[in-house]
């Protein structure tokens, strides 16, 4: 990837405009080099919601409740949700045609973005490097899959994860709870007693959770595990960041390659809009999904944090060039 | 894609980035003018976008127009044609999406320079669209600018606010949207709309009323710990207590519940759509009513709006008076309803066990009826099928509501066009039976035997796709549209049987129950060797009248301040030991269920039987009815209850 060019002379320029308050540049979209016309869903009239209100209150943890608990309950909650849409594409009818094809779509693409099948999850990769599937070429080396047989494996990868109770849990009486951090005496008497309620407390204790945010791992005291109290395996955030960030490509795919054909003739952007902004607003919150690994999809985050979809509070909003959003605003307001 | 290139291109376009700047800014003439945007123009700008052509440039140039930046601009006006960005394109190549469009660099077509003029030639009228989001360009634009005004605007220019680059506006900002056409797609396509729509919808509702519930539940907790006097490790356990509390809901949501996991006990009720067994969860051994229901059958008697509704109701609802539903979930052949088991039976078994009740325990029951539709309606909700098969007792002996449009009454309730099909339609019954009239004569002690009949047929009645009319208002049948006040009629005809032994508008058969209850001035008769007190009969008339003159049409106070319930204390009847309490051997009683008249083989063994233990797949038209239907509370977990 070439590097950005920059101007100070530009930035100068733009911190005014800023200070001003003045009408959004331009040039806060042209980082994104999208094609003209932009694409329609980044029209704020096509960007709206079947819900009104701050998503937040869906989105945030309740103070008692164990952390990996509540991602495992956000993993389920955000597939059942994207399969719904999902399916409207990838169903397929009498004739054994489904709307997203490897002729409408013979890669897994997103704008600029193609996943290819280096972008599988590591133990997708091992199980079909060792059953050589087509989409793997003679030396074994990546290659483009359609996005109907890449959503397919996605499908399967992901629902065998979540099917395994070795890795979501769901006997009730395995359940624990969050440490009371407004009360330092709860949290150190019920931290230092330990294992409450863990059923597999007999697993090897790890150093410690690698390629977690910052914000993750204080959760989880030293020597443990976001959901070690509740029985969640030690990899548990690390499949469940990779669960995200596998819904959020299909999201980006819907978006990029089926917005107007089928969704929009469906009617169906405005679910698709609440569902997906939701699905962003509690990826970033929960740290299921990093920054940068929203690209494909910014200029809409940078939109819905302008159009007010997502709050100020909120960490997708953090994550969102105002400016861009507000350019967006400013120019679907020229084509009502 | 290396990640970290892409985490630095998007925290640069934070920052510093104008890469394209120039080309937005710099006015050309038409001819000179090379702006990719303009080979879109051709391809998809034009018809009926008009509006929406306007170009970023114009915006954007007007509102940096005062900073006096351009003036400065040191980028020559070729600039536009390898914006920085261009270096993307070599990634965007292979991407074939609609979005992608060749960076087109070929100024001088000429159909493009001709539209361009065209354009230019109508600014004058276009800077409307920006509304009150930008001001100063209209006002300054040359308006002149056509074809040859370019050169004057040009040289004005570095005088004046920045002319809004004119050329551009024919040019769409976004993709045109087509007019949506969803019949492009097939029978499957339709299906999913609707599927992912009533989904999405319901996730959301379901959503918000589960985090406002947990917010309660939340600031209770809080409460409790803000409370001084209570130690230590009393709050701990409340803590924890709550934290466990809201993660076993959390994996009762994400896991998917079937019948495997209950242990059927007894089939407690039976009817054409469905059963009703007495269930223990294997897991817990926590017993509930499990009510399941053939969706087939639902189907085809167009049952599904009901269905609906008592899901609606019963999700929404959390009262005492109210049978609670734990969890609904399907399969293929069946939804399935957990609700609470109220092992006390219900008031229709007890009227055919006692025939008729003294006043103080007709006063007793009608009083509680009364608290529970009252608290239907506040729910916003008219039961419109309330009948003693639908009174349930709990343990206690107290009075709890069900079968919110559903169960034993399975008829089209709100479509009047069905009453009216059986008002006009010949009677069903026999002509040549040999039985009494009970159309033409009042029922009176010496037709007890007939009576006694109609007792007998009455499960049986309870249970048909049919079901009983005897407790419908007449309002119901007409079609003309009816309120909450029609179950106020139905209390007014079930306080009546409570007292006479037998339902006002009792007769053989449907169709002549209809023709009674239309004609309720003449079939309301009071039997002359049947004492009612005076205020006993005169509430019953009350209820039993027209809609304009029913009481509680004002509400249900209007009804709890009749002379019948003189002395009755309202707030705190549900505490009082009810006149009837079931005596339980243990939490898995069915005494008060008529089992023994129930055939114990339930649906599923029969319907697998049938269908020779083939595989069952949904069909279409099963599967989309009932979506959304899925519930689940969270006190299923509670201890408490």
């Amino acid at each position: 990837m070439p590097p950005l060019p920059s101007s100070p002379s530009l930035s100068q320029t733009l911190s005014m405009d800023d200070s001003t308050g003045s009408l959004p540049s331009n040039d806060a979209l042209s980082v994104y080099n999208l094609t003209n016309p932009k694409p329609l869903w980044l029209n704020d009239a096509y960007a709206k919601h079947i819900v009104k209100g701050n998503f937040m209150t869906l989105s945030a943890r309740p103070k008692t409740v164990e952390q990996g608990e509540w991602i495992a309950h956000q993993v389920v909650e955000h597939y059942r949700n994207l399969w719904n849409f999902v399916r409207v594409i990838h169903d397929k009818d009498e004739n054994g045609t489904s709307i997203c094809n490897s002729q409408t779509c013979p890669r897994m693409s997103a704008g600029a973005y193609v996943y290819n099948s280096q972008d599988f999850p590591h133990d997708l990769i091992l199980y079909y490097s060792n059953h050589s599937f087509t989409w793997l070429n003679s030396r074994k080396e990546p290659v483009e899959v359609p996005a109907h047989e890449y959503i397919s494996l996605m499908q399967r990868w992901i629902s065998g994860k979540i099917d395994n109770t070795a890795i979501f849990p769901t006997d009730p009486a395995g359940v624990s709870f969050a440490y009371n951090t407004s009360n330092p005496d709860i949290a150190s008497a019920t931290y230092a007693s330990g294992g409450l309620d863990t059923p597999g407390s007999n697993t090897p204790i790890p150093a410690g959770p690698t390629a977690l945010t910052a914000s993750l791992s204080q959760l989880a005291g030293p020597g443990d595990w976001i959901g070690k109290s509740s029985g969640f395996p030690v990899d548990f955030v690390e499949v469940c960041q990779t669960i995200f960030r596998q819904m959020f490509r299909v999201y980006a795919h819907l978006y990029w390659a089926h917005f107007i054909d089928p969704f929009f003739h469906l009617s169906l952007e405005k679910p698709m809009n609440s569902c997906f902004s939701h699905f962003v607003l509690t990826a970033t919150e929960i740290d299921m999904l990093k920054p940068h690994e929203l690209e494909p999809m910014q200029p809409l985050i940078d939109l819905w944090a302008a159009n007010g979809t997502f709050p100020k509070e909120s960490k997708a909003y953090a994550c969102a060039n105002l400016q861009a959003g507000k350019r967006l605003i400013a120019l679907s307001g020229v084509n009502q | 894609m290396d990640s970290n290139n892409n985490g630095n291109r998007f925290y640069l376009n934070l920052n510093n980035d104008r890469p394209a700047f120039p080309d937005r800014a710099y006015p050309t003439t038409p001819s000179t003018f090379p702006n990719p945007i303009f080979s879109n123009q051709a391809q998809s700008g034009g018809q009926g976008q008009a509006q929406g052509s306007q170009q970023q440039q114009q915006p954007y140039s007007t509102g940096f127009a005062p900073s006096g930046y351009f003036m400065n601009n040191p980028y020559p006006p070729s600039y536009p044609q390898q914006p920085p960005a261009s270096n993307y394109q070599g990634v965007q190549a292979p991407q074939a999406s609609f979005q992608q469009r060749p960076a087109p660099t070929n100024p001088n077509d000429a159909t493009n320079g001709l539209v361009h003029q065209f354009s230019h030639q109508n600014l004058g009228g276009r800077a409307s669209p920006y509304g009150g989001v930008r001001q100063p360009s209209p006002s300054q634009r040359p308006r002149t600018a056509g074809a040859t005004g370019q050169q004057a605007g040009y040289g004005n220019y570095l005088n004046a606010p920045m002319p809004a680059a004119p050329h551009q506006k024919n040019l769409p900002e976004f993709q045109p949207a087509p007019e949506r056409n969803p019949d492009k797609y097939g029978p499957l396509a339709q299906t999913n709309q609707k599927r992912c729509s009533t989904l999405a919808e319901s996730f959301f509702k379901d959503s918000v009323k589960r985090a406002r519930d947990r917010n309660v539940r939340q600031s209770e907790m809080e409460q409790r710990l803000a409370d001084p006097n209570q130690s230590q490790a009393r709050r701990e356990q409340t803590w924890s207590n709550a934290g466990k509390q809201e993660g076993k809901y959390l994996r009762f949501l994400r896991t998917k519940d079937s019948p495997d996991n209950y242990q059927t006990i007894k089939i407690i009720g039976k009817g054409a759509f469905g059963e009703v067994k007495l269930v223990q969860k294997k897991q817990d051994a926590k017993v509930y009513a499990m009510k399941s229901l053939i969706k087939h059958e639902m189907f085809k008697k167009d049952q599904l709006a009901h269905v609906r509704a008592e899901r609606d109701i019963l999700t929404e609802s959390d009262s005492p008076w109210i049978v609670k539903l734990y969890t609904t979930f399907q399969d293929a052949d069946f939804l399935y309803m957990l609700m609470e088991f109220l092992p006390g039976g219900d008031l229709m078994t007890m009227l055919i066990k006692y025939e008729i009740f003294s006043e103080d325990i007709t006063r007793f029951y009608i009083a509680e009826i009364v608290l529970a539709i009252d608290a239907v309606h506040k729910y916003g909700f008219i039961h419109r099928d309330i009948k003693p098969d639908n009174i349930l007792l709990d343990r206690g002996g107290h009075v709890k509501l069900t079968d919110f449009g559903l169960s034993t009454g399975f008829h089209k309730l709100h479509d009047s066009s069905y009453y009216q099909q059986l008002l006009q339609g010949k009677s069903t019954r026999p002509t040549n039976r040999n039985s009494v009239n009970l159309d033409q004569i009042n029922l009176t002690v010496s037709n007890r035997s007939v009576i006694n009949d109609w007792r007998k047929s009455r499960r049986v009645m309870a249970y048909s796709t049919v079901g009983t009319p005897d407790y419908i208002a007449p309002e119901i049948f007409s079609g003309h549209g009816y309120g909450q006040d029609c179950d106020w009629w139905s209390l007014g005809t079930i306080m009546f049987e409570c007292q006479v032994g037998w339902p006002p508008f009792c007769a053989e058969d449907a169709h002549d129950t209809y023709r009674k209850i239309v004609n309720w001035r003449q079939s309301l008769y009071f039997p002359e060797d049947i004492q009612l007190g005076p205020e006993a009969e005169n509430l019953i008339r009350s209820l039993v009248c027209n809609t304009e003159q029913r009481l509680g049409r004002g509400g249900a106070e209007e009804i709890k301040a009749h002379q019948f319930f003189r002395g009755v204390n309202f707030d705190t009847l549900r505490h009082i030991r009810a006149p009837f309490e079931p005596k339980l051997s243990s939490n898995v009683d069915t005494a008060y269920f008529p089992t023994d008249e129930i055939d114990q083989t339930d649906n599923a063994t029969r319907m697998a039987a049938e269908s020779g233990n083939q595989p069952r797949h949904e069909a279409p038209e099963l599967s989309l009815p009932f979506i959304g239907y899925t519930f689940k509370r969270f006190d299923t977990f509670n201890n408490n209850r």
